[in-house]
């Protein structure tokens, strides 16, 4: 007799495993490209920098395996109830693990010109942002490994943390190119960068949404606020 | 025709039917079949059917009812043989000898190829009996011999723990799936060395249709197998290879994934998607 909660068939269990597996390694590495980003902007390393560009390779690699394993899982398991939304799931999150390993290897991509100009302040902002981002993955990941839809819920509303804290670095990134014209190159790439690490937030909210939807069946929708106010009319006010 | 060895180097070959990364390179065929053709009277049932059916691996035949299925599977252990106006012609070479040669004998092909039928047909007898009678007819042994391996037939069945406490109970009283898996013990008892599975689970519930598909999972490390299953998902879940027939040729046979993902042929993919007018 089986335990209850395993499938009688048991290569089934072991497909379904495998595939929620594969997306808890993407995200491991997805949270340690993010973390060696923040590192080699603030050690102004070229060569660590271009490693962790590199190194996105894996995470596309990944996505694709996921993407075959759903199909597969489909196709040859028919999968219904939890299991189809799972699976479903897997394929949503690996998506968005792949874009937030992009965002990752362009801010470390983005730090090898910022490297070449002279330290700026600025930038200290920016480790401030990605940690938050960071922090936001790494929950996030752990809800989705214990189907954990309350800590995703968390995730999903302290985006707004982090769209506040983008919104500082934004305003901070303004002043110093309005200061001092020298400034503006590196501030520019900064934008681009605190820009990448505010996306990373929010395909961790789609993450969160998902895990939400594996749990509960239904789509996490309520107000979701957002306090990124860089693109509101009234911003310069 | 399907060159064996490019199919079992292709990634997804392997050991539970949709491990992928798993690469076996060469493949070997248990039987060979060779331009076979069937007919009954006057009717060509069978249309020049060559195949290759893998070693210790599931090999699913599906089709619409009528395509020839069954009566391919029969002629894997010349079940016809007992009715006048049935005729094989071809070549299924199992072990380098063709078992479709008049001169290979009955007995020695029914204890190499097993089968076990839609609607499991236990012996009126004890269950203990039900398993010894066919070893018996084919070896002598003594007692203690007999309830040994009585006893590794039923547990490769995974029937031995429900009914080790009443073998001695007439087999008429287990339940449809414990009687079909007394019919798979049956059948594996003469330690064949291919397993003919015709509609296997078509009378079962469902979850005893899982417990039977967990088993041939289990049984494919000991044996080749074919399944005839007109359930396209279970041919999915639980086989290697899938062979799609229709009005009895054999239009397409690849590995199960392939077949059920992106089938080569139109008629394939009209089947199994549920377009066939």
């Amino acid at each position: 007799m089986n335990n209850p909660h395993e499938h009688i068939i048991k290569s089934y269990d072991g497909e379904l495993k495998r595939l929620t597996g594969e997306i808890v390694r993407m995200g491991e590495l997805a949270v340690a490209q993010l973390e060696a980003a923040i590192d080699v902007v603030e050690r102004r390393d070229e060569r660590a920098a271009q490693r962790v560009v590199d190194n996105d390779d894996a995470l596309d690699a990944l996505e694709q395996e996921v993407s075959q394993d759903v199909v597969r899982l489909l196709a040859l398991r028919a999968p219904i109830a939890g299991d189809l939304r799972n699976v479903f799931a897997a394929l949503r999150i690996a998506a968005d693990i792949e874009r937030i390993g992009d965002y990752a290897a362009n801010v470390a991509k983005r730090s090898i010109p910022l490297s070449r100009v002279a330290p700026i302040t600025a930038a200290g902002g920016l480790a401030n942002l990605a940690e938050l981002a960071a922090d936001q993955l790494r929950n996030v990941l752990k809800a989705y490994d214990e189907q954990d839809a309350d800590a995703a819920y968390q995730v999903w509303k302290s985006d707004a943390d982090l769209d506040e804290a983008y919104t500082v670095v934004f305003r901070a990134l303004l002043t110093y190119m309005m200061e001092d014209p020298r400034n503006i190159t590196p501030c520019t790439h900064l934008l681009f960068m605190a820009k990448n690490i505010e996306r990373i937030g929010d395909h961790a909210t789609n993450i969160a949404e998902n895990v939400w939807f594996v749990v509960h069946g239904e789509p996490l929708v309520a107000p979701r606020t957002k306090r990124d106010t860089t693109a509101n009319p009234d911003f310069e006010k | 025709m399907t060159n064996m060895n490019e199919v079992a180097s292709q990634p997804g070959f392997g050991t539970s039917p949709h491990a992928s990364g798993v690469d076996l390179g060469q493949m070997p065929a248990k039987m060979t079949v060779r331009d076979v053709n069937f007919h009954y009277g006057e009717f060509h049932a069978i249309k020049n059917i060559v195949m290759d059916v893998p070693e210790k691996k599931v090999t699913a035949i599906i089709g619409p009812s009528g395509c020839g299925k069954s009566t391919l599977l029969r002629i894997f252990n010349r079940i016809y043989a007992i009715y006048p106006n049935l005729r094989a012609s071809g070549e299924i070479i199992l072990d380098g000898e063709n078992i479709l040669d008049p001169k290979y004998s009955m007995n020695r092909l029914r204890s190499k190829v097993g089968m076990v039928f839609q609607k499991p047909v236990p012996f009126p007898m004890t269950i203990f009996e039900n398993v010894a009678y066919g070893i018996r007819h084919h070896e002598n042994l003594s007692r203690s011999e007999m309830e040994s391996r009585v006893e590794q037939a039923l547990r490769g069945a995974a029937l031995w723990d429900e009914v080790k406490d009443k073998l001695k109970q007439s087999a008429l009283g287990l339940s449809g799936g414990q009687q079909q898996r007394l019919c798979i013990a049956r059948g594996i008892a003469l330690k064949p060395e291919v397993l003919l599975l015709d509609e296997p689970t078509s009378a079962l519930d469902p979850i005893a249709t899982s417990r039977i598909e967990q088993l041939v999972e289990e049984l494919k490390k000991d044996f080749t197998i074919v399944i005839v299953t007109h359930n396209m998902q279970q041919a999915a879940r639980c086989s290697d290879m899938t062979a799609f027939m229709y009005m009895g040729e054999l239009i397409e046979f690849d590995r199960t994934e392939k077949i059920f993902t992106k089938p080569d042929k139109k008629q394939t993919e009209d089947y199994i998607t549920g377009r066939f007018g």
